[in-house]
C-alpha cells in the first residue's frame, strides 16, 4: 500500500501552493507530528527527563548538585513539561524579508509566516500558551500568548495582517517584546538578521537574562548564501538607498566567505549567551526546520 | 631592429583600447534588489586590494597582448647569425648578370656563366614577396618581375654576343632602385669583372644604394680571339686580340670551306693573309683560331666586294689633286678612262654619275645650282660655311681632316619636306652636310684643293677618291661591322647586293684580364666579395630573423596568463 508523502518534508514552495497559511501549516503539522510520538518541546516541569550541559542563564535551582559534587561538572536537569508553556513567536516583517532569489522559491517572509503558523499550531495542540509579535521598525502586530480556542486563527490573522515593512530596527521591537513577556517562556525569533548584530544580541541577551529560552531562526534565501548573476549588476538594498555595482563572478568567493563568517559569528555569539541558533535556507522543508526546534 | 611591414605599427594605437574601455565605459548595468548588501560591502572591502591588483594586471596583460599582436603583424626583424628563418627588410634589388661573351670562358672545366648563374639564383632565391626585383643582362634590358619569373629567366640565360658596359649598367640600376621607397636598396653585380667591362667614368651610385659585386678572379685566363678581319688590296688583315701575355696561335683563313692561308698571331698583333684573285662580286671568308677556353671569339667572318675599276673622266674644273689621284688609281687598275663617272666643277650632262665640286669662282655658283636642278638633284650649294673637321664614318681614313673653306649644302624644298631613299648625307662638317649623294649626283661642299681642305695632302686622299668613284658613285656602301653572333648579312636593293654587315664579338670581350679590385671599387662604388662572402653579404648582410613567431608565442603565453588571471583569481 503506497504511503502518502509527508507534506512537512516537501519543497516549501510546492507546499505553499496547496493553499493558505492555515492549510499549509495544518498539513505540515500533521506530517510532522506523525513522525514523532510525544511533545517535542521541553520546558521546566516536575517530571525529570534528562540532563544537559549547563549554559549561562540557566537557573541555578535546576543545577544537578550531585553530579557537580561527584564529577565537578555543571549539568542542569530537564523536565517533561506538563503544564502550559508560554511561547512567543517573533516574526521579522521588514522589507528585506519580502525578497526571494528565484520565482520558484518562497520569500523569506512567506516562509517565516508558514513556519510560525505551523510552530504555533503544534504548541497550541500541546496546550501551550502561544503568542505572536511581528515587527519591522516597530512592533506591528501583537497577539498575546493564550491557549484558548481560536488562538491559532488569531495568530494566523496577525501574520496575514502584517504588511511588509520598511526597515529593521530589531532592538526596538525586541525591547518592546521584553516588556510584553512578563512570564518566562520560549521565545522563537524568526528573522533574516540583516541588522546590527551587536544591538540585536543585546536585546536577545536581555531576554535570556530574564530567563526566557530563546531560539533564533536565521532565515536566508539560497541566493543570499552564494553570489551569482550577470557579469555586472547594480545591487540595491531594498531597505535603504544603498547600492553597489559588482561583478558577481569576481566577488563570489569573497562573498561566500563573508556569509559563512557572518553565520559563524551569529552561532558563536548566540552559543556564548545560551541562545539556540539555527541557520535555515528557505528551500529547507518545513518539517526539517521544525525538527531543528525540537 | 627593423620591420617588414612598418605601416602595421599604426595598429599599436589599438593597444590603448583596453585602457580607453576601462576609462570611458558608460555601460549601465542591470539593477537588482539584494538585501544582504552589507555582506557584499564587507566582501568588497576585504577583496578591494586583490581586485584592484587583478584589474591592473588584466589591463596590463590585455594591453601587452594587443601590442604584441600588432608588433608581430609588423614582422620585426632582428639581427641574426643565420639559419633557415633568416629574412631581410624589404629591398629594391637590381641584379646584374653579366652573360657577355667573356662569361663563356671555361675555367676548371666549368663555364664561368654557370657559376655566375648560380650566384644570381642565390640572390633571387633569398628575395621575398616584399622585395622589388629587376634583372639586367648583357643586352642592357632591365627586366622587372617576380622572383619566380626572374629565376626562370636566369635559368634560361645563355652566353650572349653583346658586351656589357658594367659602369653604365650599375649606374642605371642604382638609379632604378634608388627610386623605390623601400627599406633597403641593393645592386648585385654578378660578373667576371674583366677590366674591359668597366666603361668610362664612374657608376656613382646614390647614397643609400649598396652595390655588391663579385670579386674578380685573381688570375687572368689565357685567351686569344679574332678582333677584326677586313679585306683590303687583295689581302685580309686579321687583328688578334685577347689576354695580354697569351702566346701566339695560328690564324687560318678559309673560303668556301677551304683554307686559303695561315699565319701566326699573338694578342695585340695583326696578320695579313693574301687572298686568291677573284672575279667581280661579293665574297665571304672566315678567319679562325685554334680552339681555346673561350670559343666564341675564335672565329670571325668577313665579306668584301670585288668590283671592276670605274670608268672615270676628270674635267679641268676638278683641279690638279683630283686628276693626280685618278692617275694613281688608273696606274693601280682601280680606275680606267671612261664616262661612267665624271668629276668636275659642274654636273656633266649624259654622265652616268656626276661628281660635282664647288666652282673656284663664286660667281658660278648660280650656274652650277641651276645645272644641278636641271639634272634633277635636290641639293644645291648655299652660303659659305664655317671651317671644321670632317666626319665621314662611311669613308675610312678621312674623319677628322680639317676643312677650312666650304659651302653649305642646302636641300631643296622637296627634300626638306620629305627626302627620298636614294638621297643621303655621306660626310658632314660641324654637322652640316659636306658630301651628299642624290640619285646620280655626288655633291661636295669643298673643292679638293689644299686651299679648301687638308684632305689632298692627307694619306687618305687617294683611298677617298677611290671610294668616291668606285663605291660612293656607284652607291655601294662599304662593308659595315656590328656586334653580334659571327655572321654576314648582305643588304640588297632590288636584285642587286649593295652592302654587307659583318657581325662579330666586341674585341674587348677577348681580353680576360680581371679588373684590379681597387679600380672596380672606385669605378663601380662596390663592395667586392668572393662567392662565399657574396652569399653572406647580400640583402644588407641578410642576417635578420623574423621575430613575429616569437612574439606570437609570447602573445599566446600572455593570453593563457590572462585567461588564468581572469578565471582563477575570481
Amino acid at each position: 500500500m503506497p504511503t502518502a508523502p509527508r507534506i512537512d518534508l516537501l519543497d516549501p514552495a510546492e507546499v505553499a501552493r496547496l493553499g493558505g497559511i492555515e492549510i499549509v501549516a495544518a498539513g505540515v503539522v500533521e506530517g510532522f507530528l506523525a513522525g514523532i510520538h510525544r511533545s517535542p518541546f521541553r520546558g521546566f516541569s516536575v517530571e525529570f527527563t534528562e540532563h544537559r550541559a549547563y549554559q549561562p542563564g540557566d537557573e541555578l535551582r535546576y543545577l544537578d548538585w550531585r553530579i557537580l559534587a561527584r564529577a565537578d561538572r555543571l549539568f542542569v536537569k530537564q523536565f517533561e513539561e506538563e503544564t502550559n508553556l508560554r511561547a512567543m513567536i517573533l516574526v521579522d516583517a521588514s522589507r528585506s524579508m519580502a525578497w526571494r532569489g528565484a520565482a520558484s522559491r518562497l520569500t523569506k517572509r512567506a516562509y517565516a509566516d508558514r513556519l510560525a503558523a505551523a510552530l504555533a499550531l503544534i504548541l497550541l495542540r500541546q496546550r501551550d500558551a502561544t503568542g505572536l509579535i511581528t515587527f519591522d521598525e516597530a512592533v506591528r502586530e501583537v497577539v498575546p500568548a493564550r491557549v484558548r480556542t481560536g488562538q491559532w486563527t488569531r495568530l494566523v490573522r496577525g501574520l496575514v495582517a502584517t504588511p511588509d515593512g520598511a526597515g529593521t530596527t530589531a532592538e526596538t521591537a525586541l525591547r518592546h517584546v521584553t516588556s510584553l513577556l512578563v512570564r518566562r517562556g520560549l521565545v522563537v525569533f524568526i528573522s533574516d538578521l540583516l541588522f546590527d548584530r551587536g544591538l540585536a544580541l543585546t536585546a536577545l541577551r536581555y531576554l535570556r537574562h530574564r530567563g526566557h529560552q530563546v531560539t533564533v531562526l536565521h532565515l536566508m534565501d539560497p541566493a543570499e548564501a552564494e553570489l551569482s548573476g550577470p557579469p555586472e549588476v547594480r545591487l540595491r538594498d531594498p531597505e535603504s538607498a544603498a547600492s553597489a555595482v559588482v561583478r558577481p563572478r569576481e566577488l563570489a568567493r569573497a562573498y561566500g566567505e563573508t556569509v559563512r563568517r557572518e553565520i559563524a559569528a551569529w552561532r558563536t555569539a548566540c552559543r556564548r549567551h545560551g541562545i539556540a541558533y539555527h541557520h535555515v535556507l528557505t528551500d529547507l522543508p518545513f518539517g526539517m526546520a521544525l525538527r531543528l526546534l525540537a | 631592429m627593423t620591420f617588414l611591414h612598418p605601416l602595421a605599427l599604426v595598429g599599436l594605437a589599438t593597444a590603448a583600447i583596453p585602457a580607453l574601455l576601462h576609462l570611458l565605459e558608460r555601460r549601465v548595468p542591470p539593477e537588482a534588489m539584494f538585501p544582504p548588501l552589507r555582506y557584499l560591502s564587507e566582501a568588497e572591502r576585504r577583496s578591494a586590494r586583490r581586485l584592484k591588483l587583478r584589474h591592473l594586471l588584466l589591463l596590463l596583460l590585455r594591453t601587452a597582448l594587443i601590442a604584441l599582436i600588432v608588433l608581430a603583424a609588423a614582422r620585426p626583424l632582428l639581427p641574426a647569425r643565420g639559419g633557415s628563418a633568416v629574412v631581410h627588410p624589404p629591398t629594391a634589388l637590381a641584379l646584374i648578370l653579366d652573360n657577355s661573351p667573356s662569361s663563356g670562358v671555361v675555367v676548371d672545366g666549368r663555364p664561368v656563366l654557370d657559376r655566375l648563374r648560380s650566384l644570381a639564383r642565390g640572390s633571387l632565391e633569398r628575395a621575398t614577396t616584399s622585395d622589388r626585383l629587376w634583372l639586367v643582362l648583357a643586352d642592357g634590358v632591365t627586366r622587372g618581375g617576380t622572383r619566380e619569373a626572374l629565376l626562370a629567366t636566369v635559368d634560361s640565360v645563355g652566353v650572349t654576343a653583346r658586351r656589357l658596359d658594367l659602369t653604365a649598367a650599375v649606374r642605371d640600376a642604382a638609379r632604378l632602385v634608388d627610386a623605390e621607397p623601400l627599406g633597403a636598396r641593393e645592386v648585385h653585380v654578378v660578373s667576371d669583372l674583366q677590366r674591359t667591362a668597366l666603361g668610362p667614368g664612374r657608376a656613382g651610385a646614390p647614397r643609400g644604394v649598396r652595390v655588391l659585386a663579385l670579386a674578380p678572379p685573381a688570375q687572368a685566363a689565357a685567351n686569344r680571339g679574332i678582333g677584326a678581319a677586313r679585306v683590303a688590296d687583295g689581302a685580309v688583315a686579321v687583328s688578334v686580340v685577347g689576354t695580354p701575355g697569351s702566346g701566339a696561335a695560328a690564324v687560318t683563313v678559309r673560303m668556301r670551306g677551304r683554307d686559303v692561308g695561315r699565319a701566326l698571331g699573338a694578342p695585340g698583333s695583326a696578320v695579313s693573309i693574301t687572298l686568291p684573285r677573284l672575279g667581280p662580286g661579293w665574297w665571304m671568308g672566315e678567319a679562325t683560331l685554334d680552339a681555346d677556353e673561350l670559343r666564341a671569339d675564335d672565329r670571325r667572318p668577313f665579306a668584301w666586294r670585288v668590283a671592276p675599276p670605274a670608268a672615270v673622266t676628270t674635267l679641268a674644273g676638278a683641279g690638279p689633286f683630283v686628276a693626280a689621284a685618278i692617275a694613281v688609281l688608273e696606274q693601280g687598275q682601280r680606275a680606267r678612262p671612261g664616262g661612267e663617272v665624271v668629276i668636275g666643277d659642274r654636273p656633266e650632262a649624259g654622265a652616268s654619275v656626276s661628281v660635282v665640286l664647288p666652282p673656284a669662282d663664286p660667281a658660278l655658283l648660280g650656274q652650277v645650282n641651276r645645272a644641278l636642278a636641271a639634272r634633277g638633284a635636290r641639293w644645291r650649294l648655299g652660303a659659305a660655311g664655317t671651317p671644321g673637321p670632317l666626319a665621314a664614318p662611311a669613308v675610312p681614313g678621312v674623319t677628322g681632316i680639317q676643312i677650312t673653306r666650304r659651302y653649305r649644302l642646302e636641300a631643296s624644298g622637296a627634300m626638306t619636306h620629305g627626302g627620298r631613299a636614294d638621297s643621303s648625307v655621306i660626310a658632314t662638317v660641324n654637322g652640316d652636310p659636306w658630301l651628299v649623294r642624290d640619285a646620280a649626283t655626288l655633291l661636295l661642299g669643298s673643292r679638293l684643293d689644299t686651299a679648301w681642305t687638308a684632305l689632298p695632302a692627307a694619306p687618305g686622299f687617294v683611298p677617298f677618291v677611290d671610294a668616291l668613284v668606285n663605291h660612293l658613285a656607284r652607291d655601294e656602301a662599304s662593308v659595315s661591322e656590328a656586334d653580334g653572333l659571327p655572321r654576314v648579312e648582305f643588304r640588297t636593293r632590288g636584285a642587286d647586293t649593295v652592302g654587307a654587315t659583318v657581325f662579330g664579338l666586341d674585341p674587348r670581350e677577348s681580353d680576360l684580364t680581371p679588373a684590379p679590385p681597387a679600380l672596380a671599387r672606385d669605378v663601380l662604388g662596390a663592395e667586392l666579395v668572393d662567392d662565399v662572402g657574396f652569399a653572406a653579404a647580400r640583402f644588407a648582410g641578410g642576417a635578420y630573423a623574423d621575430a613575429s613567431g616569437a612574439l606570437l608565442a609570447l602573445a599566446l603565453l600572455l593570453a593563457a596568463v590572462e585567461l588564468g588571471v581572469a578565471t582563477v583569481t575570481r
